[in-house]
């Protein structure tokens, strides 16, 4: 919208007037440490010994031959593909079963809820007791196994946490999308004599291909920067089996101090984020209408 | 009360090919009621923007009683304006929503609560203040919008299709309200639609606008009447005029208009008027209801008999249209219900000598 | 008939098994932490007999821990980083929304690709920034990171978005300045987008582990999570303590949560729904 010369200045001031703190605080906490963090990457920095010297790629070629980093990413890579399809579906499951016409929605939309809004160091505390050698899981399972503390099912514990978290919080997502399908898609469906079941694979799940795609988007986002739960439930143990890429950033810049070598280890988990997401959007990307 | 003078307007977006507008000239009486009407994208409600401050000017004049007022914003400019979709601040009641422009201009509370209840009564809207916009009608609420121009006691009313997101019925009946507003405020306004017919039946004076250009500017039975060309031609009237394309040839001395369906003789007035275009091909141009079956007496002076075929007919009621293949496409007559036509019956019709129309097919101008 | 009928009976046996699969293990950490015994993990039948139970162990978290402490940096910093970012996402959503001035394409353009940075790399250069200002373990430290955030602002923009062009220039021609038509006329008419900007800012905050483990270092620093999180190395043993402070540190948000459910799934509808 053209506006006369005096008005144009008036938004102009007023635009500048209110954007320009919050602006600040992003080119400081945001703009800045992108750029900031690729220059660290070439430094040894550290800030024990207060010392800042340029090394160059070293500490890419040192992070490419640490067996610990290849691991890292191997669980991490491991984490996302076990997580996302699960929590995605479940999500879109939960959805579904809350789309139709039940007595009592709000309650169990509380309930599946619940985990999503819970921090995580309450939901990884809990599961630290649940899967503990005498907790619950394995009371009612009858199971014997130590869960975090063998190498074979402490991953497995940590992607069953996040699952059960995040798949409450992308449930309210699909719900939304699925309420704006249109009913008398499904009406159709039925007098064309399709089953509940032919009707969520035929009109649910393509019709929600939009937000399965943010879903997706979301979810492969969170699983690679996946920190928390580590933290709590595992500390990276037993035997590494846990330590994930941002758990790696973490030990080598805020426990050995090592800030250019962890600025380096963060580059690259950007970096394959960032490719994650460009196979995601060449595959799975809904055309836009 | 104010005279709105419009001149040499332009109307330029950035980045566009063309002006918007591109040269507008007009002026607006005090105390009148005049109608900006034309398709969408013809540049009516650009034109009512620029004068209510919501657009920038980008060349020419705007003047409020002789005032240049092409750089004040639109709280400076003395307008209000009447939106389509209401526009009502939803958080606040009808009276708020009232009294919230004469707040900001620092009137006394006295005088704002006389002013709303003022208004409120004109409108019929005293139990409403109270209520917020969500609790009402469509109808309703667009009291409200006026009724919030009204307190303001503007130089010029503003009103941007303000009824078009009303039913139908409830739309004739806002039109009457809007007339007798008029009649008792006494007051400039400007009224932009797309609807001929609320423009015919509300503007003192109508002004038909396309692809930005001001086509013709006259009262409303005057622009039906004298049509300065096509476009206004077909677009002022319901069902809209009849055309076809044909020559004017020279018989006898008398003038003829002549094509596959059609072949009368000219009345002498309009022969005359017409001489120079004797050979030339131009586009005849009659209404549905100047068009007689000859079987019934018109009291017209009636052109010499034409040959049409029917196609279909549509009894409304009061009348009847009835439609007729004219140069491949169709045409439109209408006659009193009580005449019945069969499909395919071929009937014999005059016009109207004193409502033939015939415009340049290149100006697109009328002729005569 | 009887199809139907066992079509129904299937719906809601999965129904109750996702909805105990959801909200048993807090049943579990509520029993837990009413429990007399420390030793939780015998039967779980021995949990659920009222001679076992005993409210001791949330005494015991507020007497025996610094939970009070945390609990007031805590509040502190999400009442602070609340406040602040419903206040400049409102700001900044406006001028995206309705201001257009030279410049703010670019603007926008760069925040929007600033989304895609995962915010991993950001830890390393904040934490040097904070360490060069001497703002490492202090509340400054722990708040202004994020006083506001890009999401929120998208969130404002989206919904202001909504509001019609006509109520902006009906105010204009009321005699309204930009100022005062942000500030009677959007703001007023914007509480859900403004509540779902602060109830997921309030959860944020409140929940975030990981930037107040590395910028606080000394126990009176620590915010809830970060406490309990150590706790967990220190009182391994005690889980009825454990339990009762995990399942206090909850309750806020879950009353927020019942308070203000239509806010929170508005909001995740507004930000999922187009992206």
């Amino acid at each position: 919208m053209a506006q006369p010369a005096t008005r144009q200045r008036e938004i102009t001031t007023i635009a500048w007037l209110f954007l320009g703190f919050p602006l600040l605080l992003i080119s400081i906490f945001v703009f800045f440490p992108i750029a900031f963090s690729f220059l660290i990457s070439f430094f040894d920095w550290n800030l024990v010994t207060n010392q800042r010297r340029f090394v160059g790629v070293d500490n890419y070629t040192k992070l490419l031959g640490d067996a610990l980093f290849w691991k890292s990413a191997r669980n991490t890579v491991l984490y996302t593909i076990g997580v996302v399809p699960l929590q995605t579906f479940l999500a879109l499951f939960l959805a579904f079963v809350m789309n139709q016409k039940i007595r009592g929605r709000g309650f169990f939309r509380l309930a599946f809820y619940v985990p999503a809004i819970t921090s995580s160091v309450v939901t990884s505390t809990l599961f630290i007791a649940l899967f503990s050698k005498q907790g619950l899981i394995n009371q009612m399972t009858g199971l014997e196994n130590d869960w975090l503390t063998n190498p074979r099912t402490a991953m497995l514990t940590i992607m069953a946490n996040n699952i059960w978290t995040t798949s409450g919080y992308f449930m309210v997502s699909f719900l939304a999308g699925l309420q704006s399908i249109p009913d008398s898609l499904y009406e159709a469906a039925r007098i064309d004599g399709a089953s509940a079941w032919q009707q969520f694979w035929k009109i649910t799940v393509p019709m929600v291909r939009p937000v399965t795609y943010f879903v997706l988007v979301l979810g492969l986002i969170g699983c690679f920067q996946v920190f928390d739960q580590i933290f709590i439930m595992s500390a990276g143990g037993p035997v590494n089996s846990t330590t994930t890429m941002s758990y790696y950033v973490y030990i080598n810049g805020f426990k050995y101090f090592k800030l250019g070598y962890a600025a380096a280890a963060a580059m690259v988990l950007a970096v394959v984020i960032f490719s994650a997401n460009q196979l995601q959007n060449k595959y799975f990307k809904p055309e836009v209408d | 009360m104010a005279t709105v003078e419009i001149r040499h307007l332009v109307k330029q977006y950035p980045g566009a090919a063309k002006p918007t507008i591109p040269d507008a000239n007009l002026t607006i009486e005090d105390r009148s009621f005049v109608v900006l009407v034309g398709p969408s994208g013809c540049g009516k409600s650009t034109l009512l923007r620029m004068i209510a401050g919501l657009e920038a000017i980008s060349g020419g004049d705007l003047l409020i009683d002789g005032q240049r007022i092409n750089d004040l914003s639109p709280k400076d400019r003395d307008i209000a304006m009447v939106f389509q979709n209401y526009a009502l601040y939803p958080h606040m009641s009808v009276y708020e929503n009232m009294a919230f422009g004469l707040k900001l201009r620092k009137f006394p509370k006295a005088e704002i609560d006389q002013r709303v209840r003022a208004a409120a009564d004109i409108l019929g809207m005293n139990e409403l203040l109270e209520r917020k916009p969500k609790a009402m009608s469509g109808g309703q609420r667009q009291r409200v919008a006026i009724g919030r121009a009204i307190v303001r006691e503007p130089k010029v009313f503003l009103f941007d299709e303000p009824l078009s997101n009303l039913d139908a019925k409830l739309r004739v009946q806002m039109r009457v309200e809007i007339k007798r507003l008029h009649q008792r405020l006494k007051a400039t306004m400007v009224y932009v639609t797309h609807d001929q017919v609320e423009a015919m039946t509300m503007g003192d004076k109508i002004v038909v606008m396309k692809a930005g250009i001001i086509q013709q500017v006259d009262s409303p039975m005057s622009l039906y009447h004298n049509p300065a060309n096509l476009f206004v031609a077909g677009f002022i009237g319901s069902p809209s005029m009849n055309f076809s394309r044909g020559q004017l040839v020279s018989e006898n001395g008398a003038l003829r208009f002549t094509n596959q369906t059609f072949n009368f003789q000219l009345p002498p007035n309009q022969a005359d008027s017409l001489k120079s275009q004797v050979g030339k091909e131009v586009i005849f141009g009659f209404r549905p209801e100047s068009m007689y079956d000859t079987r019934f007496p018109s009291g017209k002076t009636l052109t010499d008999p034409q040959r049409i075929t029917i196609d279909v007919t549509e009894p409304i009621g009061s009348e009847t249209f009835v439609y007729f293949t004219l140069d491949g496409q169709t045409g439109c007559m209408r006659v009193p219900s009580d005449i019945r036509y069969q499909p395919d019956e071929v009937i014999t019709v005059g016009f109207d000598t004193g409502r033939l129309y015939f415009f340049d097919p290149q100006t697109e101008l009328r002729l005569g | 008939m009887q199809r139907l009928h066992l079509q129904k009976l299937v719906f809601y046996a999965v129904l109750l098994l996702m909805t105990a699969v959801y909200i048993g293990p807090f049943i579990y950490q509520f029993f837990i932490s009413i429990s007399h015994s420390k030793d939780v993990f015998g039967s779980p039948g021995n949990l659920i007999q009222p001679p076992n139970w005993t409210l001791q162990n949330y005494a015991n978290v507020w007497v025996d821990l610094p939970f009070k402490q945390w609990l007031v940096n805590s509040v502190f910093i999400t009442v602070v980083q609340t406040i602040t970012n419903v206040f400049f996402s409102a700001l900044a959503g406006f001028v995206f929304a309705r201001l257009d001035f030279p410049g703010r394409r670019f603007i926008f353009g760069l925040l929007l690709s600033s989304l895609t940075v995962p915010g991993i790399i950001l830890l390393v250069p904040k934490f040097i920034f904070m360490n060069d200002l001497r703002l490492v373990n202090t509340y400054t430290g722990l708040i202004i990171p994020n006083l506001v955030t890009i999401t929120n602002i998208f969130l404002m923009k989206q919904f202001f978005e909504t509001i019609p062009k006509d109520l902006e220039e009906a105010a204009l021609i009321d005699g309204c300045s930009y100022f005062r038509i942000f500030w009677q006329i959007f703001l007023p008419v914007s509480t859900p987008a403004l509540a779902a900007v602060a109830i997921y800012t309030f959860q944020g905050s409140w929940n975030e582990f990981l930037w107040p483990v590395i910028i606080s270092i000394t126990s009176d620093h620590f915010t809830l999570p970060v406490g309990v999180g150590f706790l967990k190395n220190q009182f391994q043993s005690d889980w009825p303590l454990l339990m009762a402070g995990t399942l206090l540190i909850t309750l806020p948000t879950l009353c927020i949560f019942l308070v203000f459910q239509r806010y929170f799934v508005q909001g995740i509808a507004a930000s999922g729904g187009k992206e």
